[in-house]
């Protein structure tokens, strides 16, 4: 018999971490996102660090996601993605595939 | 039109012969008189005629044109004559980067529109106000890139309409150049492959190709082209296309503390001078701009009666925000002063704003007690709020593509 822990349970002792966020993008018509709105400035991209894809899930809920790793003009480094199914833009915090490279060959 | 580029060709000897109109249409060496062992920085259309490069010594450019006239290099001047043109194009442009002096980028989406006028007749007035306020050859040129403009601008072209007509001129045109919408590779194919920002190798070599313009270039295979000139290749090929992706990047604004005070009496003591910068120095480490940061930089002045200015700057190993260690950097160098003068005013400027590393202690040390009145805090907290409050990240599926099932967050519970 397992004792009773005494512990409430619930959905509130349970969080999603790092879910995306809805974010506003301008984009050239090859998608490639040419402005961010971030903290109510559209803040132009100054450097596209990295692109990547994702697909997955394509048997249930289809998951089909192209990952920008963006520099902003103001300097600030962001990660967005395009939701290839919503046609929707999120931001999310994601090592790049160059920086996962990067980190290993340290 | 989202991109613009305004170009100065030859901006050292440009700014010398608006300052002294003699020049113009005379040879132009910058660098320094011919008996000084440097280096030619700047010369005009005319000296290059006769075989000056920049580099070349100025013994050798002497030789080569004799009839120049050789000026020594201000480089300040020229620096702040460049700083002038920016400042005049950030009161249009919120977008704008220094690619070198007297040549500038800038974003004018939407711009023209702002302003209800139409493309060209908005970037002819924009050139008539640089060429007015700086009195330089300005030229200006906007396209639907970032390369287009570029190559527009540092291509010199009859442009009567606003419509590029594809002859080249030996000048600046008295009109911006509007590359339109759609038309840039066709622009482009016009163009001498030495405006591709490549390495003077590959321009050499696709000369020796036997090509000579963008539109031969963009006619090639991809395929064929970046195996033979690799990366650099790609991206030649890429812009003479028209395709361009790169982003104007806007200059970082340095933030800057100026505060300034008028002496009560005229001094020559270095005792009301100490006690006047630690009045500036507490003023300014208030300002709302650099609360709470610390600067490597401080640049102290003293305005003397007689005109002149005294000026000593303190670099600090380790930045800092205490007034009291600038104070005592300062004083030193207050005391060492001769004045030739006596000091009415006194300002300083504080710069070089950073964060602060180092003096950071933990916040949880460790230790079996301190552990337990953390446990304790944050039961008291859950209890108060009734729900958890503290968190502990968790791996759920780590080896997931997908990022928000790798991690979870967790109700602490000790």
């Amino acid at each position: 018999m397992v004792p009773d822990s005494r512990t409430p349970t619930g959905a509130g002792r349970f969080r999603r971490l790092n879910g995306p966020r809805p974010v506003a993008v301008e984009a050239t018509p090859r998608g490639t996102p040419t402005a961010v709105l971030w903290l109510g400035v559209y803040q132009p991209v100054a450097t596209v660090l990295d692109t990547w894809r994702i697909d997955d899930e394509w048997w249930r809920d289809e998951i089909a996601r192209r990952y920008f790793a963006l520099e902003l003009a103001s300097g600030r480094h962001v990660t967005v993605y395009h939701d290839l199914v919503n046609d929707a833009w999120y931001a999310q915090e994601y090592a790049s595939p160059k920086e996962n490279a990067k980190q290993k060959r340290a | 039109m989202e991109a613009a580029c305004l170009f100065v060709a030859d901006f050292a000897v440009a700014i010398a012969r608006r300052d002294t109109p003699a020049l113009h249409g005379r040879p132009v060496v910058i660098g320094g008189s011919p008996e000084e062992h440097a280096q030619v920085t700047a010369c005009s259309v005319e000296a290059a005629a006769a075989g000056v490069t920049v580099g070349t010594t100025l013994r050798r450019a002497l030789t080569l044109c004799p009839g120049a006239v050789f000026l020594p290099l201000q480089e300040s001047a020229i620096a702040a004559e460049s700083e002038r043109l920016s400042g005049l194009l950030e009161l249009y442009s919120p977008v704008i980067e220094v690619i070198a002096l007297g040549h500038v980028h800038f974003n004018v989406h939407g711009l023209a529109r702002m302003t209800g006028m139409a493309d060209w007749p908005y970037l002819r007035d924009l050139q008539e106000a640089a060429a007015a306020t700086s009195g330089l050859p300005v030229q200006l040129a906007a396209a639907e890139t970032v390369f287009a403009a570029h190559a527009a601008a540092v291509t010199i072209f009859d442009s009567t309409d606003g419509r590029t007509q594809g002859r080249r001129r030996t000048g600046p045109a008295e009109n911006p150049v509007l590359v339109s919408s759609g038309e840039t590779r066709t622009f482009l194919a016009g163009l001498p492959v030495e405006v591709l920002p490549v390495s003077p190798l590959v321009h050499v070599r696709l000369r020796l190709f036997g090509l000579e313009h963008l539109g031969q270039v963009a006619d090639l295979p991809f395929s064929a082209i970046q195996a033979q000139f690799g990366r650099e290749g790609a991206r030649a090929w890429e812009l003479a296309n028209g395709r361009d992706d790169a982003v104007i990047t806007p200059r970082r604004e340095a933030i800057r503390v100026n505060e300034e005070v008028d002496l009560p009496a005229p001094t020559a003591r270095s005792e009301p001078l100490v006690v006047g910068t630690r009045a500036l120095l507490q003023r300014a480490l208030s300002r709302p701009a650099i609360r709470g940061q610390v600067l490597r930089r401080l640049d102290w002045r003293l305005g003397l009666e007689n005109g002149e200015q005294i000026s000593r700057r303190a670099v600090f190993r380790e930045p800092t925000s205490d007034p009291a260690r600038m104070l005592l950097v300062l004083t030193g160098k207050i005391e060492r002063l001769q004045l030739p003068a006596p000091a009415v005013a006194l300002g300083i400027t504080l710069s070089g704003l950073c964060s602060e590393y180092g003096h950071q202690a933990d916040l949880w040390p460790n230790g079996p007690r301190r552990q337990r009145e953390l446990l304790d805090a944050i039961a008291q907290l859950n209890a108060r709020e009734g729900a958890p409050q503290v968190y502990r990240i968790v791996e759920v599926q780590p080896w997931s593509r997908i990022p928000e099932r790798q991690l979870a967050l967790v109700a602490f519970d000790g």
